[in-house]
């Protein structure tokens, strides 16, 4: 069974707001220095699932990632996890596409790459959270898409996948091969072991651009995108305190749920 | 005529001792013959380098007896016991082979006996013979009337003691009937001469006195080979094996923690017998149960689970169990046969993520064991080849491994390098060079309070005029968590990025704020091919006073005490430096806890436990440290370790103390005493 599971490197969510600054001029975010990319929490998790199969079924793993040199960190880091090759997409012309520049590109790649039973995505990515390309990817490779996963199973030819919806989960069976949004329900990523540090520090990274993969110059256009980004802002958030009193403690909580009840 | 010289129911006397002396010995070289061989089960390990100092090492400390003096407190004094025990016994071991063996088996008693050397020596052994009675006497009392708790009861040192106890009085009663029956009548030797003119002086016929006197040599001389027949099948192997241990404890740092070894491939650290080496085999022979490192032990003393003197005893267990099946050349077949699973079984996993590798149980045990480094070898093989640990350490590591520090979520709330803000510091930048660094440290850097100190620190550097550098946001962790978690592959990763860059900024000396970072850089990197001058920040200020570049002139007025961090202290031997800086306040009073230098009780943030969350007991750690230190009457409690300094607050906190009692960091301390120009 072949897996191959895109990643993508974000921000490290963790910074505190104060050191989150962007620039209204262009629209992007400045990357605070000191503070090194992660890999996007939803991706993590996909390559979390594509390990759980592996340990079970056996079969192959391969990462996907497009984005800077740096994202090769990221890909080691998966690596370490338990897959078995990765592949960073580096290009200019790859940079700032959107989610249907971004999933073109990455439909070549796994084209290039050849035979698969099994596309993973995160649900959404973890900067952006447009939770497209998954989707847009699925159609470009003409295979069935399940989003939201939160277990998958191999059942003989055909996987059995459990899916978050509002209220609770269904249950559906897909052929292979197919492409999976993984949700974060999956459960927590696994800590690479000392093997896998190991093997993964061995591994070569190969880097793919776009004449390697065969993507077409009109199909990066910028002119061509789909998506206009009209403005950044960083939300301003305010928060007020206010101290409902009262004379017994009985009172106080009365007045306490007359406030509550005013707000909704 | 020596008793062995007679005959017995027509049997040579001779014929007698050499028959048993043979079974015996046998019997001894067959024991030991075994254990010896289960030791080999474990992994090579070089400890024969320095032979001479190793010798002269173990000679040093058995034959002073420091070994088990150095613990003897006002509350402990089992130490003197021992001592007076082993010199005691050493002269009987003597006297058994002059008096009994040349003597007796090989018929010299003409020559030794009934001389100058055999009364002077006779003597000796009486004087000997009464200390060695009088501490069996008190161990016994010590054992089963008014037991301390690092102490358990048990039949294998009741057997002992009274073999002890039985050979005193033999030889008493034995040299005390041999004098009468030969009509010497003297007061030297004392007790056995005076048991002599007793006997003298009584009725009793000399033929008599004779047959008393060859029955108790007789059985004087089984007591003796049966001695020797059990030790080694008892927990005192380790009066044969602690002599061995003390030649094989490491010479440099008493806590070593290895790199893990290059052909290791997929079991990583210790999950079974021979994952150890060698040396922690024989650890396990010499260990006397004595319990020292139970009762100093801080996850111990605070309620877990784990002690290290049960670890250790039934490591021993499981080893003479579970070794002899490896040893039979047939693999066991039978599913019940087999032995305990030896991590999670024998050892569990709250007991090993109990251990703050604080080293106090190292630091007491007389014979030189090495807890620690076993403690991690299990985490390691948790940690990386089963990836089974608490939530709270895979969180932590986690955050290494993708930001560089074991810190995340709301507790950084300021980045690396935000700190330098507003100070007029030179922060290297990729090419620039520096000959001192201020490696600052995760906790320094990122958590607010201890920024506070890092500022400090800063502000003392510039005012006694340091030419230095700091490495502002590219700083990461030194791996220190890593390394104490077990995921040593982490920290092999950090090590080597960090060599390489201390190395890029032609770095020569490093000041470390944290000791744990001092320790890893310090100890650790040059496994790595890191060879760097590292100092503590107290060592660098102590010296800048001594050379008056900085003045402590401001009074303080205040009673201090100071907790020493236990990878200051313990694992680098710095005691008296933070104590002289403070005492060379003026107005300042220093005070100390009973717990205190070397025998210091952890904050309980160390070995990565500052993240790992405290496994369930009676009370945190930090907690009964805090007691310690409220005993002093102090009004502030000083550290040099971001981890306690954290610790104590946060105790002080809960306990809603702070009006009471202030933590501080010592470099916050001489920042206000130095003066202001
Ligand atoms: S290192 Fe400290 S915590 Fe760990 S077993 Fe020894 S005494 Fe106990
Ligand atoms: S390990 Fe050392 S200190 Fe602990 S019980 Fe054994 S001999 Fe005593």
């Amino acid at each position: 069974m072949h897996t191959i599971i895109c990643v993508k490197q974000v921000l490290d969510p963790e910074i505190p707001p104060a050191k989150f600054k962007i620039d209204p001029e262009t629209k992007k975010v400045i990357p605070p220095a000191g503070v090194p990319p992660v890999i996007s929490v939803f991706d993590e998790r996909a390559v979390e699932a594509a390990c759980r199969l592996k340990d079970k079924n056996k079969g192959k793993i391969t990462i996907i990632s497009m984005g800077s040199a740096k994202a090769a960190d990221v890909v080691r880091h998966t690596l370490s996890m338990g897959a078995d090759d990765g592949i960073v997409l580096t290009d200019d012309a790859f940079e700032n596409l959107d989610s249907f520049g971004t999933a073109y590109v990455l439909s070549k790649a796994i084209k290039k790459i050849g035979a698969f039973d099994l596309v993973l995505c995160g649900r959404q990515a973890a900067d952006w959270g447009a939770g497209q390309v998954g989707s847009i990817l699925g159609e470009m490779l003409g295979i069935p898409i399940i989003t939201l996963a939160c277990n998958i199973e191999v059942t003989g030819q055909a996987l059995k996948i459990r899916r978050i919806v509002r209220d609770g989960f269904e249950v559906l069976e897909a052929p292979m091969p197919s492409l999976i949004t993984v949700s974060s329900e999956i459960g927590l990523p696994r800590l690479p072991g000392g093997m896998g540090l190991m093997m993964a520090r061995r591994k070569v990274i190969p880097t793919w651009k776009a004449v390697d993969i065969g993507a077409e110059a009109a199909m990066l256009d910028k002119a061509n995108s789909h998506t206009e980004v009209t403005g950044l802002s960083v939300p301003t958030r305010k928060s007020e305190c206010e101290m409902i009193t009262g004379v017994t403690l009985v009172e106080a909580a009365g007045n306490l749920a007359a406030r509550i009840i005013k707000l909704v | 005529m020596s008793p062995v010289s007679a005959t017995y129911w027509g049997i040579s006397g001779y014929i007698i001792f050499w028959v048993f002396f043979v079974v015996a010995a046998g019997l001894f070289v067959q024991r030991t013959w075994f254990l010896f061989r289960l030791i080999r089960l474990g992994k090579p390990e070089n400890r024969f380098d320095h032979m001479g100092q190793r010798i002269n090492n173990m000679v040093r400390e058995v034959v002073t007896q420091r070994c088990s003096l150095k613990s003897v407190t006002r509350k402990d004094l089992a130490g003197f016991g021992h001592a007076f025990l082993f010199w005691g016994f050493s002269l009987f071991f003597l006297s058994y082979i002059i008096f009994i063996g040349l003597a007796g088996g090989f018929g010299l008693a003409s020559i030794i006996l009934g001389g100058t050397f055999e009364r002077v020596f006779s003597s000796i052994l009486d004087i000997a013979g009464l200390f060695v009675t009088i501490a069996i006497v008190w161990a016994a009392i010590r054992r089963y009337i008014v037991r301390p708790a690092r102490l358990q009861m048990s039949a294998e040192a009741g057997i002992i003691m009274g073999m002890v106890f039985g050979l005193m009085l033999l030889h008493f009663l034995g040299d005390g009937f041999g004098l009468a029956s030969a009509g010497v009548t003297t007061s030297w030797p004392p007790i056995s001469g005076a048991i002599a003119r007793l006997l003298s002086g009584s009725s009793i016929s000399n033929l008599t006195l004779k047959h008393v006197y060859y029955s108790l040599w007789w059985l004087h001389y089984f007591l003796i080979l049966s001695f020797a027949v059990y030790v080694p099948r008892s927990k005192h192997m380790h009066i044969l094996a602690s002599i061995f241990n003390e030649i094989f404890i490491p010479l440099g740092q008493k806590v070593v923690i290895e790199p893990i070894p290059v052909e290791e491939q997929e079991n990583f650290g210790i999950s079974k017998i021979q994952d150890f080496t060698w040396k922690d085999l024989l650890d396990l022979y010499s260990c006397a149960v004595c319990g020292r490192c139970h009762a100093s032990c801080p996850a111990q003393l605070t309620g877990k689970t784990l002690s290290p003197r049960e670890v250790i005893h039934n490591l021993k267990e499981h080893l003479l169990e579970a070794g002899s099946a490896l040893l039979t050349p047939q693999p066991v077949t039978a599913k019940d046969g087999q032995p305990k699973e030896m991590l999670g079984g024998v050892v569990t996993e709250p007991e090993i993520w109990a251990c703050t590798t604080c080293g106090a149980c190292q630091e007491v045990c007389p014979v030189g064991i090495e807890h620690v480094r076993k403690i991690i070898g299990f985490r390691r093989n948790l940690t990386m080849s089963q990836s089974k640990m608490p939530e709270s350490a895979q969180l932590m590591l986690r955050n290494m491994q993708s930001r560089g520090n074991p810190w995340a979520g709301v507790q950084s709330m300021r980045l690396r390098g935000d700190w330098t803000s507003g100070l007029d510091l030179k922060i290297l930048a990729d090419g620039d060079t520096t000959d001192t660094l201020f490696w600052v440290g995760c906790t320094g850097a990122l958590v607010e309070r201890n920024v506070k100190a890092t500022l400090a620190m800063a502000k003392v550097f510039k005012a006694a005029g340091v030419d230095f550098a700091v490495l502002g946001d590219a700083e990461t962790c030194c791996g220190d968590p890593a390394r104490r978690a077990g995921y040593d592959f982490q920290f092999q990763v950090m090590a080597e990025q960090n060599i390489e860059m201390f190395k890029s900024h032609g770095i020569k000396q490093i000041i470390t704020s944290c000791p744990h970072c001092l320790n890893t850089i310090k100890n650790e990197y040059p496994q790595y091919g890191g060879e760097f001058k590292v100092v503590h920040y107290t060592e660098f200020i102590a010296d800048l006073i001594k050379q008056d570049k900085i003045k402590l002139s401001n009074e303080l007025n205040s009673t201090l005490t100071f907790h020493d961090p236990c990878y200051l202290g313990r694992y680098n031997h710095i005691y008296q430096e933070p104590r002289g800086i403070l005492q060379s306040i003026p107005n300042a009073k220093l005070t100390e806890m009973e717990r205190s230098k070397s025998s210091s009780f952890c904050c309980g943030g160390g070995g990565g436990l500052m993240w790992i969350e405290e496994q369930p007991g009676t009370t945190k750690i930090s907690h009964m440290r805090l007691e310690d230190a409220l005993k002093t009457g102090a009004d502030t409690v000083v550290t040099a370790c971001p981890y306690c300094l954290q610790m104590f607050e946060e105790s002080i906190e809960h306990k809603g103390i702070q009006s009471k009692l202030k933590a501080l960091d010592l470099v916050e301390i001489v920042e206000a005493a130095m003066k202001q120009s």
